[in-house]
């Protein structure tokens, strides 16, 4: 393009311009409002010293939950772009594995958990070698057979109880402090998987990931091993969803297939972060309290299952539509995104 | 002098993505070769698609025997008189070549004289009819191209746009694309084309387009285009530009 | 032998209809490029159609077919027009689309089970209990007439698509949209064409679906990998391929199911789809991957 400036000239003004952008998002950046959240999240169980708030602590609970399983999902499915509608099954590998050494051996799952993540993780590895070989809509629909599959599997194991699953012992701590250690283990794991996520995001790994999505045969001619990032990608976000499943079971204190294995599982892990944000840091955590409220409104106000089901494809189809790249990074697109929801 | 189509300023790009073309502008003249060169990049394969109607036209003008083309879709384009050729997949690699040339009238609101014009494409090249029940995909790629090139003729249009047809050919076989091309100019088809090499396109032209950022730089007889020094040094090998 | 005969007649007599339910979702997928996760969800809206039009008028579920047929072709037109075409300029289309037909399968449970409760339903003419008997070897009369059926009507697709000027147009943008775009092809009504006719071949299967399984909204989502195992087989967007896979994975499923179970013969379509897209991603007829 034909321009008066020197070359100078123009060095000077692009440097001056990157210089404003690296200062504008230092500005909105604000890692005080999850560390705020964190600590307030940490003395809410003193409310039982006031009266009964079970249910708003299983709530919260619940999000947390949700927020372990949409981060690690976002991890495979944000950054690199692979959807899984399958991740539910690493939630029942974690959930099995730790609910039967609990069942047999009496060690915590929140113990367990980590070990239960690994597992999955192993599992996960394993299963992406086979099934990122294709990517797309193949991959998707693999994901979905596999769910058939270990489904018919956990019904069919006569160990694991089949269809019936497992009753798990309640922990003898009285009703109101019941929740507590799997209220900070959520907790806990929650802040780990958000930390790990940012961490992730800014690591040369995190950014040969975002490579992939973009175009993976362009990553792959850049020197990325993509075979390798998108099979560890795979395994880190299987350990959290299988970390979360730990717990889960013992919070229930039963396994069974039919609570880890229902596809609206999945559904809501994908629609967290597709509603919140794919492929940022806050866009899952966010997508988890909507989605979980959104549940509570229509259970609470229609009460039947079927309205739910109808209801969340609603959601997706219209947030797919009308925000594909969910409420941070439509905001963050627009420049508008406030500053205690950039974690990224 | 009369032109046939006359591109003016013309500002385009793929969906709400950046403008690729940012000014450019071309005059075809009836009966003649046009080529269009420049660097990777340049947006000459854009151009042809912003003309027959595969990109939305944000501004400037496209005007082809004094009527606007600018908002029509590519069947309309394509019935006005203009056909394209894009880049390698052209053809419908699981249909024969007679289907293949048979969708080359697809167009035609009378299809009675459709297996005559067919029969005449296959005298010019008989290639077409030793293959006719082959699937055109499992032919080599100079056939590919001939079949994909002689099929516009069914419709005798006024201008066929080829992009690129010699990308990824031997040079034996790129010699016979371009005989191919002089075939259809001789029939009286005005030929915009799109080409790399920049001094083989040009030779085997009248008029010269140049190509960069999206804007035409220069354009005018072949011959005269050739011998500039600025182009000479940016694009002939003079000199590498990045 | 007799035992073998008689499997594999099973096999054959559900393999139509099987294939009937794959044709719609290759056609989608070959012309648009949609990986369908809703059609069997359409599927069990079209049984829905016939059930209800034999148990309140006793109208045979062959007399609603053409009926769901039509219903379902306008929820086709529905559905291109509100959700898909305006997706067709989106960067991450195929993507983008599986998604969002997922997101319309959970709308179609969550309405027929909101309608009609998740209670387990089959249509029942006479037919559906009743069998012929060639010696020992007893074929189920419902599964013969849907598996004739099925083939006819994939029969008179297959003549629409090879003769019709609008099967030319249909093929050709299955085999390079660009190209039939240039040449004069309205693709976008070639699209939507396609879209609806596929839909319409859901919900005629729907109809034979309603008296050969019992269903009931949530078993959508068995269907889906047991239809994706056979388009992916045959190859996306073939579909011969998907006619061809249909019965082959039929016949194997029923001899698993016959040796080893009910349960594991599901589990036959859900590996066969594994292996497939390990061994061979193309499938048998596809010839080329078209995966990203």
């Amino acid at each position: 393009m034909a321009s008066t400036d020197t070359t100078d000239d123009i060095l000077k003004a692009r440097q001056a311009y990157n210089e404003t952008l690296t200062a504008a998002q230092d500005k909105r950046r604000a890692t005080w409002f999850p560390l705020l959240l964190l600590a307030l999240l940490a003395a809410l169980p003193a409310l039982q010293f006031a009266g009964n708030y079970n249910y708003l602590l299983h709530l919260v609970l619940y999000t947390l939950c949700y927020v372990v399983m949409a981060s690690g999902w976002n991890i495979l499915g944000g950054y690199a772009g692979y959807i899984s509608l399958g991740h539910n099954v690493f939630f029942a590998v974690g959930g099995y594995f730790a609910g039967m050494m609990f069942a047999r051996l009496g060690i915590s799952t929140i113990i367990l958990a980590p070990l239960a993540g690994l597992v999955a993780g192993l599992l996960g590895y394993m299963i992406g070698l086979i099934t990122l070989r294709v990517r797309g809509p193949s991959f998707i629909i693999s994901s979905l057979a596999l769910v058939m599959i270990v489904r018919i599997g956990f019904e069919n194991w006569h160990f694991v109880g089949g269809a019936a699953g497992v009753s798990l012992p309640a922990n003898g701590l009285p009703v109101q402090w019941a929740k507590l250690p799997y209220y900070y283990a959520f907790l806990v794991m929650a802040a780990v998987a958000l930390w790990a996520s940012y961490r992730i995001r800014h690591s040369k790994f995190g950014l040969g990931l975002r490579a992939i999505s973009k175009d993976e045969v362009k990553a792959e001619s850049a020197g990325i091993d993509t075979r390798f990032y998108k099979v560890l990608a795979f395994a880190i976000s299987a350990f959290f969803v299988g970390m979360a499943g730990a717990v889960w079971g013992e919070y229930l204190t039963y396994i069974r297939p039919n609570i880890f294995l229902v596809i609206l599982i999945s559904v809501n892990m994908v629609l967290m972060c597709i509603l919140g944000g794919k492929g940022t840091v806050a866009g899952p955590a966010l997508g988890a309290v909507l989605i979980v409220a959104f549940n509570e409104f229509f259970v609470a106000t229609l009460g039947a299952s079927a309205i739910n089901i109808l209801a969340t494809g609603l959601i997706m189809a219209l947030a797919l539509m009308f925000f594909p790249l969910g409420i941070v990074g439509t905001l963050a697109r627009h420049r508008k995104l406030p500053r205690f929801l950039n974690w990224d | 002098m009369t032109e046939l189509l006359q591109v003016t300023d013309v500002v385009a790009g793929y969906g709400d993505g950046p403008a690729i073309l940012n000014g450019a502008s071309v005059t075809v003249q009836p009966g003649k070769v046009h080529c269009i060169i420049g660097p990777n990049g340049a947006g000459k394969s854009t151009l042809l698609k912003a003309i027959c109607g595969m990109l939305r036209i944000r501004q400037g003008a496209v005007r082809f025997k004094g009527d606007s083309l600018v908002g029509l879709r590519p069947d309309q384009v394509l019935r006005r008189g203009i056909c394209f050729v894009p880049q390698e997949r052209a053809l419908f690699p699981k249909m024969t070549v007679r289907e293949n040339l048979r969708m080359g009238g697809f167009s035609l609101t009378d299809t009675t004289d459709l297996e005559r014009r067919i029969d005449e494409i296959e005298d010019r090249f008989p290639i077409l009819r030793d293959r006719r029940d082959q699937h055109a995909g499992t032919m080599s790629g100079g056939q590919q191209q001939t079949l994909a090139m002689a099929r516009t003729m069914i419709l005798k249009p006024d201008i066929v746009m080829l992009d690129e047809p010699s990308l990824g050919l031997a040079p034996k076989i790129v010699q016979e694309v371009f005989g191919i091309m002089q075939v259809m100019a001789e029939a009286g088809i005005t030929i915009l084309i799109v080409e790399q090499n920049a001094l083989m396109g040009l030779k085997h032209a009248d008029w010269g387009v140049v190509l960069d950022l999206g804007r035409t730089l220069f354009e005018g007889p072949a011959a005269e285009v050739l011998a500039d020094p600025r182009i000479q040094e940016l694009y002939l090998g003079g000199k590498k530009v990045a | 032998m007799a035992a073998i005969i008689q499997i594999v007649v099973l096999g054959l007599a559900l393999g139509g209809v099987y294939a009937l339910m794959g044709s719609g979702l290759s056609l989608i997928f070959g012309v648009m490029r949609i990986v369908n996760l809703a059609h069997p969800a359409l599927i069990m809206s079209g049984a829905y159609v016939a059930y209800w039009g034999f148990r309140l008028w006793g109208l045979d579920p062959f007399v609603m077919l053409p009926v769901a047929m039509v219903i379902l072709a306008a929820t086709g037109v529905l559905l291109y027009k509100l959700v898909f075409e305006r997706e067709a300029k989106s960067a991450r289309y195929s993507e983008m689309t599986v998604l969002l037909t997922f997101a319309v399968a959970m709308v179609l449970e969550g309405a027929l089970a909101t309608a009609f409760t998740n209670t387990q339903r089959v249509t029942s003419p006479g037919y559906a209990t009743d069998a012929f008997f060639i010696g020992s070897v007893f074929i189920p009369k419902g599964q013969l007439y849907a598996g004739i059926t099925s083939l006819v009507i994939i029969g008179l697709l297959a003549l629409f698509l090879k003769f019709s000027r609008f099967g030319y147009a249909i093929r050709a943008t299955t085999q390079n949209r660009e190209a039939a775009e240039l040449l004069g092809v309205n693709v976008n009504l070639v699209g939507l064409v396609s879209f609806a006719i596929g839909v319409a071949l859901a919900g005629a299967a729907g109809s034979l679906v309603s008296f050969v399984f019992s269903f009931f909204p949530s078993k959508h989502w068995e269907w889906i990998a047991v239809l994706m195992s056979l388009v992916v087989l045959g190859g996306m967007g073939s579909i011969l391929g998907t006619v061809v896979a249909a019965y082959l994975l039929s016949v194997v499923a029923a001899f698993v199911g016959f040796f080893f179970g009910a349960t594991w013969s599901t589990l036959t379509f859900y590996l066969a789809l594994f292996v497939v897209l390990l061994v061979r991603p193309q499938g048998l007829f596809g010839e080329k991957p078209e995966l990203a």
